[in-house]
């Protein structure tokens, strides 16, 4: 009996010291965490080169937009992240709503206009992206058609079935698509439009730039995404497409970044936040064919600037705040 | 209670079952009752459920999974009938190649069949030379790829059923003078119908609960659990996607308990642990061409769809140019050498814990009495007719919040995976269990030795390949989960299939098959190692070994979902 108790007293030892090493969740304190919603190739780049040219180790996870505001949401107890990186700021505006994250004005933010940051500062906006058009050069050769340039050109019946974009409730790329058109046209003739685009749509995806590879791959003949993302994971890996802007004008996107609300390292974080405004951390957005909202920064060739192409008047705090009522309209309407 | 030790290892399983298993599975359902102005209620269903854009993917999951059951069984029916019925040569051959798709992710069978049948794919293109149009993305190809992946489930426990029929019941009907398809149609179907239900019960929970495959093949038919993750990751609709996963949970559930409880207490073939007989074969001309043909062209297809992702691996960019690379392995080992570091690591630590827990598990739910047997029995395997979409929202949201904070670290990821993956194991222990004369444990105690040194010295060394294969299959589904664990992956711990699935999004079609080849690279070695390293020289150690358990096909197919 005595050997009996003695190794029962030994498990109990055992799994107390096994819970408490488990539960453990050591991480040196200079660590920064960030939480990206950038491509993880594009994320490696810029967050390298910050740990390079200040020593603060980066630990990071990359997840889509929507993704990444349901882990902050989920973890706004006890946050596991301190920065939150990329992604368009739709999605920023609906944290600041649910009081996620903290507000910190960045210094040598002085380019950034009152229209690229949230106006008490808890998100910043650092680069740009407007929507454009990629095209199989192959199917359109094949087919003797022109490429599409405007909103009206996609609703031509001879792409039925070759669009493709993703769902504007799982990709903020595919909101900006939303938003826009219903700015552009007005809430009503705006669904009257993606009601009829739809039918030309042969599938969503959930990954707003998935198309453009599809397009590239001539899975469809047309994928609608940003332009960087048609330059950088359409034209420059090889693929056969054009990119093409729609003349009525088209919608954009401000890539934000914040700092998140009880984050486990703030001083690293702001550090960060800094090092992001400076044209050291924006001429490397020519890699990826962003476009940085610093004036002084490099941009990259071929890639579409602000004054190149017809922007309409894109409103991303109205399209923040009415996202939800917005999604579920297309949703009704389109039973997608 | 005689024995505080056994007294206390009960009550430490039953803890952490309840901790692990029931936790967070209320979790899930008490976040789905949760309306809009925060009181409890139905509000959530019934608003979900208003709406046909998502009443459809339950009723597709549904459609899909049936179709899936039925021609998996189907197929897997006709393989185990040549591959034990047949005089057929190279039946090693065709059984090893039968069991790739449950030794690999999920995503590979769709990856492949974007690669040859997409409309860039290589056969589309270069062969049928774009006259074709198939469409792939949508109920067709997941139908195909889904019964690929699924039907080693039928054949394993349909070989396992037909090896275990009595042959002098079908020696005594050819006696008779009954030709073969009398014998087939009144003595072999028959015994076998179980088995039959039993396959089409479990690859109908698998393909509900698949994840991988239709976040990238489903186009417009989507499916429930990829809207159940969508609605939490695309729309922060927490209750409402946990809403959406008991809704996919409800015919998981009642498909397991009909199998557990109904199907597998009709078992209508002998187990006395020694054939009667030799097992009849046929050797007729034509049915030995016909079973070859069936099985050359169904291992033809696995071998060409796992050929392709192999051959995609070394492509410079799928579809476009089919340059000689090694950039996508380069990336892989680069860019993914923490996911494969880390998911080593992780699969390594839980997988010996799995297959001791699970042992002790068996041991006690078969040998031992005690209040509360058959639910405990019945919580431990709980976690195999969940769902992984269900399990892993319910991790996060049980153990994000006090008393229990465990969201980022390593232990939330070891848990997951030895919870989720015990019932193989279980399933195997009791089994094997089974089929052992307690008299020699008796005999033990009898002789002095106490709970657990009866359980060390004799019943492991009994039960040691299904311990063994217990350990292997955990190994496997560690390396191969997603639908569960890309809920729970952080900062500091990745996985490998988090890696593939993200190269899948982007398109990068080489790179996410160099990730498989290296993932089914890291499953083989772990076979291999677990088997010569640790089984031969074990089993080699002067252990008396009882002739195997005739019965294994039922334990091995608690394969499960990914």
């Amino acid at each position: 009996m005595n050997r009996q108790l003695v190794r029962a007293i030994l498990i109990c030892v055992c799994v107390i010291l096994t819970c408490s090493v488990l539960g453990a969740s050591a991480s040196p304190s200079k660590t920064l965490h960030i939480l990206t919603a950038l491509d993880p190739n594009e994320a490696k780049i810029y967050i390298e080169a910050f740990e390079n040219a200040t020593g603060i180790k980066v630990v990071w996870v990359r997840m889509s937009a929507g993704e990444c505001l349901a882990r902050l949401k989920a973890e706004a107890r006890n946050p596991q992240f301190s920065v939150w990186l990329g992604g368009p700021s739709p999605e920023y505006i609906a944290a600041t709503k649910e009081g996620l994250l903290e507000p910190y004005q960045p210094k040598g933010s002085e380019f950034i206009l009152p229209e690229h940051r949230d106006k008490d500062w808890h998100w910043v906006g650092f680069y740009f992206g407007a929507i454009g058009f990629a095209s199989n050069t192959e199917w359109f050769e094949k087919n003797n058609l022109e490429y599409p340039t405007s909103w009206q050109d996609l609703l031509k019946p001879e792409f039925k079935g070759q669009i493709s974009f993703a769902y504007p409730y799982t990709s903020g790329t595919a909101y900006t698509i939303l938003a826009t058109i219903v700015q552009l046209m007005g809430e009503e003739e705006g669904f009257k439009y993606m009601v009829e685009l739809d039918k030309n749509v042969h599938h969503y995806n959930t990954s707003g730039s998935a198309c453009v590879t599809q397009a590239g791959l001539g899975e469809v003949a047309i994928g609608i995404a940003f332009s960087h993302d048609v330059m950088a994971k359409g034209i420059s890996k090889g693929y056969p497409v054009v990119l093409t802007m729609p003349s009525e004008g088209t919608g954009y996107e401000i890539g934000a970044m914040a700092l998140v609300k009880g984050g486990p390292e703030p001083e690293e974080g702001k550090a960060f936040i800094d090092w992001c405004m400076t044209t050291e951390c924006q001429d490397l957005f020519q890699e990826w064919f962003r476009i940085p909202l610093n004036p002084d920064a490099k941009v990259a060739e071929g890639a579409v600037t602000r004054d190149e192409v017809n922007l309409i008047d894109y409103d991303d705090v109205w399209a923040g705040e009415n996202q939800e009522r917005l999604l579920e309209k297309w949703r009704d309407l389109t039973n997608k | 209670m005689q024995e505080p030790l056994v007294l206390l290892v009960i009550l430490l399983i039953a803890a952490s079952l309840f901790l692990f298993v029931i936790y967070p599975l209320y979790s899930v359902l008490k976040t789905s009752l949760i309306q809009r102005d925060g009181s409890i209620g139905l509000g959530v269903y019934s608003g979900l459920l208003a709406k046909s854009y998502n009443r459809r993917p339950l009723i597709n999951s549904i459609r899909l999974g049936a179709i899936v059951a039925v021609l998996g069984t189907i197929i897997g029916f006709i393989f185990a009938y040549c591959t034990t019925r047949v005089n057929l040569p190279f039946t090693g051959f065709f059984r090893a190649v039968a069991m790739f798709p449950m030794i690999s992710p999920p995503f590979i069978m769709s990856l492949a069949t974007i690669m040859l049948f997409g409309n860039n794919g290589f056969i589309t293109k270069k062969i049928l030379r774009g006259m074709v149009n198939l469409k792939i993305y949508g109920l067709g190809g997941l139908v195909l790829v889904e019964t690929l992946a699924y039907f080693p489930t039928a054949y394993l426990v349909l070989s396992g059923v037909l090896q275990a029929i009595d042959p002098s019941i079908e020696d005594a009907a050819c006696d008779l003078g009954a030709s073969w398809w009398q014998v087939f149609r009144t003595v072999t179907l028959p015994l076998a119908i179980p088995g039959i239900a039993s396959s089409l019960l479990l690859i109908f929970i698998e393909s509900l609960a698949d994840f991988g495959n239709p976040i990238i093949l489903s186009g417009d038919y989507q499916v429930l659990a990829v809207q159940a993750y969508l609605r939490i990751t695309g729309l922060y609709d927490l209750p409402g996607g946990a809403a959406l996963a008991v809704i996919l949970l409800v015919p998981s559930l009642v498909a397991f308990f009909v199998q557990k409880y109904w199907v597998s207490r009709k078992s209508y073939v002998t187990v006395t642990g020694k054939p009667s007989g030799q097992q009849i074969s046929r050797s007729e001309p034509w049915v030995k061409t016909a079973a070859l043909i069936v099985c050359l062209v169904l291992t033809g297809i696995i071998l060409l769809f796992y050929g392709t992702v192999l051959v995609g691996s070394f492509m410079t960019l799928w579809g476009v140019s089919y340059d000689f690379t090694l950039a996508n392995y380069r990336h892989v080992f680069v860019v993914g050498g923490e996911h494969i570091k880390d998911t080593l690591f992780l699969s390594t630590v839980s997988t010996p814990i799995t297959g001791i827990l699970a042992m002790i598990i068996a041991f006690i739910v078969v040998r031992k009495e005690f209040f509360g047997r058959q639910a405990l029995e019945l919580t431990s395997m709980l976690t195999f007719a969940v769902p992984g979409t269900v399990v892993g929202i319910g991790y996060i949201l049980a153990f994000n919040q006090p008393p229990i904070m465990l969201t980022g670290t390593a232990a939330i990821i070891i848990i997951l995976f030895v919870f989720r993956n015990m019932p193989t194991g279980i399933q195997s222990g009791i089994a094997a269990l089974q089929q052992i004369d307690p008299s020699i444990e008796e005999a033990s105690c009898d002789l002095g030795a106490d709970s657990s040194t009866t359980f060390r010295n004799i019943t492991l060394p009994l039960i040691s390949p299904a311990f063994f294969s217990g350990l292997v299959f955990s190994f496997v589904r560690c390396v191969t989960a997603i639908s569960a664990i890309i809920f729970v992956v952080s900062g500091k711990w990745k996985l490998i299939t988090v890696a593939v699935l993200g190269s899948v999004e982007n398109s990068d079609l080489a790179q996410a098959a160099a990730f498989c080849v290296v993932i089914i690279a890291m499953v083989l070695s772990a076979i291999g190692i677990i088997n010569l390293l640790v089984y031969q020289p074990w089993k080699r150690g002067g252990q008396k070994r009882l002739k195997e358990p005739t019965i294994s096909g039922g334990a091995e197919s608690w394969i499960g979902t990914a």
